[in-house]
């Protein structure tokens, strides 16, 4: 049986090697959707170890970049035998970069993070408009939406998505939390959203202190 | 530089012995520049 | 000598000043918004006075009318019809007319050895062919492609040269040349490896990345090379990726060529302007090993820790925050240029630049007013 343990801390020191080898070697014994889903767990909590590290500086976002590449690595080699088992989802939110913006990196950061901590997560994808959000949450109706944005114009586009939200009466029904290295109190006071933040790992606390 | 794309006037020069004779301190600095300007086209097309 | 001469004359001696360590008569100005925010202030259409760059000169005419700047404005510019011609993927046009660079991949991490072997020749069979749908196809055609792309660009670069021409003349801007350069590391990065695929190949395939920084560093010190280096002006070389690498991997693989690339540029004389992206100041002590005289722009940082570590080696500019000029008022905005100036301006060795380019005009927010006050304000009030 897997070392859930040694993975957690495999996938915490983003040890590649050693994590392929793991899951691999686990796929291979045919195992039942359950004990995939434990697999999953362990790796969410490695996950976390990455966070931690990352707020405590010693990890950069070029570890967490890996690190999410990491991640969906190994959630498709267990695709085939996490089938049919129902996940427990603790919210959903509904990301992506404003329109103009391609920057996308912070943004992919923020979404496995959350996707790792049990969020489903509806992508957007880059350069959204004001209109594609309003779409998507009419659709979804999420918990929470995400915008992100690291050119200065982000701001704009960020503040036209609210108010397009808001017109379509739906401003009410979801928390909104921007994110990007341009954002700060006043620019998130001025687009009209309800947090802000310039690192994931908080920006995920935020969002999960909303949905507990 | 080690490239087939890049010639330095002397490897030039060898290449070509019917400019021998022919006043190089007019054509070096010529075939220099369009070599040199080939090489920051290039290169802008990646920054 | 007309007045623009002489205010010529007398900017071109700021900046020498500046650049060789003296402490200038006062601080210089570089006005930070680019062609694109000059072009939307004018009312004009983006898209079509890039293609069409004989409606820049009232454009520019406008634009240093407006704002004080002692060097020309408009920032790094993209021209369209090359990158058009080439069938570029790197750099498209916007549907709002802005030239942007999307996320791209030019070279597949197994090529690294091929690129290791003959940076140039990578490029050039490669790399190229994948990034720019022209350089494929019958070898005619490419030829003829690459003919016109460099007639094109030589056309539009000498149109804009024109238009500098007549605004230097009129306005007596400092008169400078430049280079642009990358430090090797994200040269591998930006058009080649990509963030992402850096990323992965610092942990991955550390080797590979240290050689193909070494083996691309020739280049990268050719293209920042002026074309004299006694001329007035400088290499402006942007960072990057260092932020967002551990300690560990910067100095084993961004430091040691990128050290090199600077210290060979002054050694021959010239300077480097690095803007130096996002938060360094984990790596403000390396910053210090960089020669005499290395012009750094911050886009990040304690000024008064940069002033304190780097003021009597370097000189100091950026850190002036765009995003208050779009959120503040002209108080706060004029507050914070003196809070700068406060810290910085002492002792000399500071130029007045903003953390970022304005890259875009909101007709309806803040900016032009607050831009101007801010430049007027550092112009009267930027004594050393
Ligand atoms: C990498 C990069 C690129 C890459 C982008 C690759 C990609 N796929 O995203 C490439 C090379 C393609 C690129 C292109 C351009 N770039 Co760029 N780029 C950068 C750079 C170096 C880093 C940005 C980044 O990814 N940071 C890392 C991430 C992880 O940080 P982050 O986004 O802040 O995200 C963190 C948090 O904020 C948070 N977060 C982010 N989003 C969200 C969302 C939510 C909901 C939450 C909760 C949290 C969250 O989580 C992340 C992790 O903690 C910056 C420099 C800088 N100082 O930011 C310039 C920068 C943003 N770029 C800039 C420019 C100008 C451009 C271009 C316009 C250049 C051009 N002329 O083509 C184009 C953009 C075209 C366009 N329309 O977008 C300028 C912007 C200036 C301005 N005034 O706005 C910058 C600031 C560089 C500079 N100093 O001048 N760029």
């Amino acid at each position: 049986m897997i070392d859930l343990q040694a993975l957690t801390q495999a996938v915490g020191d983003l040890d590649e090697k050693t994590i392929i080898t793991m899951i691999e070697d686990f796929v291979a014994t045919n195992p039942s959707g359950e004990e995939a889903q434990k697999i999953v767990f362990a790796c969410q909590q490695g996950m976390g170890i990455v966070g931690e590290l990352f707020e405590k500086n010693e990890y950069y976002v070029g570890d967490l970049i890996f690190a999410g590449e990491l991640l969906s690595k190994t959630i498709d080699l267990l695709k085939p035998v996490l089938n049919d088992v129902a996940t427990e989802k603790v919210g959903s939110i509904v990301i992506g970069t404003v329109q103009g913006d391609l920057h996308d990196i912070g943004k992919n950061i923020f979404g496995s993070m959350a996707e790792a901590a049990g969020f489903d997560v509806y992508e957007l994808g880059v350069d959204v408009s004001p209109s594609a959000f309003v779409e998507k949450v009419k659709e979804v109706k999420p918990q929470i939406v995400g915008m992100s944005g690291v050119l200065t114009l982000a701001i704009d586009s960020m503040k036209e998505t609210v108010k397009a939200i808001t017109e379509a009466g739906l401003r009410d029904s979801v928390k909104i939390i921007i994110g990007g290295n341009p954002v700060n109190e006043d620019a998130c006071k001025q687009i009209g959203a309800d947090a802000f933040t310039t690192n994931a790992a908080e920006g995920l606390k935020t969002c999960q202190g909303w949905v507990s | 530089m080690d490239t087939k794309y890049y010639t330095t006037w002397e490897e030039y020069l060898a290449e070509h012995p019917e400019l021998e004779g022919k006043p190089e301190q007019a054509i070096a600095p010529k075939i220099v520049k369009y070599e040199d300007a080939m090489f920051t086209f290039i290169m802008d097309l990646l920054l | 000598m007309t007045d623009a001469i002489a205010r010529t004359n007398e900017r071109n001696q700021l900046f020498k000043d500046l650049f060789s360590g003296n402490t200038p008569k006062r601080v210089p100005i570089s006005n930070p918004a680019t062609q694109d925010f000059a072009i939307q202030y004018a009312g004009l259409d983006l898209a079509e006075c890039q293609w069409d760059l004989t409606k820049l000169e009232p454009v520019y005419d406008k634009f240093c009318q407006d704002f004080y700047t002692d060097t020309y404005p408009g920032g790094s510019i993209r021209i369209p019809s090359h990158y058009q011609i080439l069938g570029s993927t790197p750099i498209v046009m916007s549907s709002s007319g802005f030239m942007q660079h999307p996320d791209v991949v030019g070279m597949l991490a197994e090529e690294y050895d091929e690129f290791i072997a003959s940076p140039y020749d990578c490029i050039v069979e490669t790399i190229l062919p994948r990034l720019y749908t022209e350089f494929n196809g019958p070898p005619g055609k490419v030829a003829m492609a690459l003919a016109k792309a460099m007639k094109a660009q030589a056309d539009d670069l000498a149109s804009l040269g024109a238009i500098r021409a007549k605004m230097n003349a009129k306005y007596g801007f400092a008169t400078m040349v430049g280079a642009l350069t990358e430090a090797p590391f994200d040269f591998m990065s930006d058009f080649l490896r990509s963030f992402k695929g850096i990323s992965g190949d610092v942990r991955r395939y550390p080797d590979k990345v240290a050689a193909a920084c070494e083996a691309v560093l020739p280049l990268m010190i050719k293209k920042g090379t002026l074309p004299n280096p006694s001329m007035l002006g400088y290499t402006f070389v942007p960072l990057h990726m260092a932020p967002y690498l551990r300690e560990k991997d910067f100095a084993a693989l961004y430091w040691p060529t990128f050290k090199k690339m600077v210290e060979t540029l002054a050694g021959m004389g010239q300077s480097v302007q690095l803007f130096v992206e996002q938060d360094w100041m984990r790596y403000i002590d390396y910053l210090y090993e960089l020669p005499e005289n290395t012009i750094m722009r911050f886009e990040y940082g304690d000024p008064k820790l940069i002033k304190e570590k780097l003021g009597k080696k370097h000189i100091i500019s950026g850190l002036y925050p765009v995003t208050l000029l779009q959120t503040g008022t002209k108080q706060q905005c004029v507050d914070k240029a003196k809070e700068l100036l406060d810290i910085l301006a002492p002792g000399g060795r500071y130029w007045w630049q903003a953390d970022k380019s304005i890259i875009h005009l909101d007709i309806n927010g803040p900016v032009v007013e607050n831009l101007r006050a801010v430049l007027d304000y550092v112009h009267e009030n930027g004594t050393y």
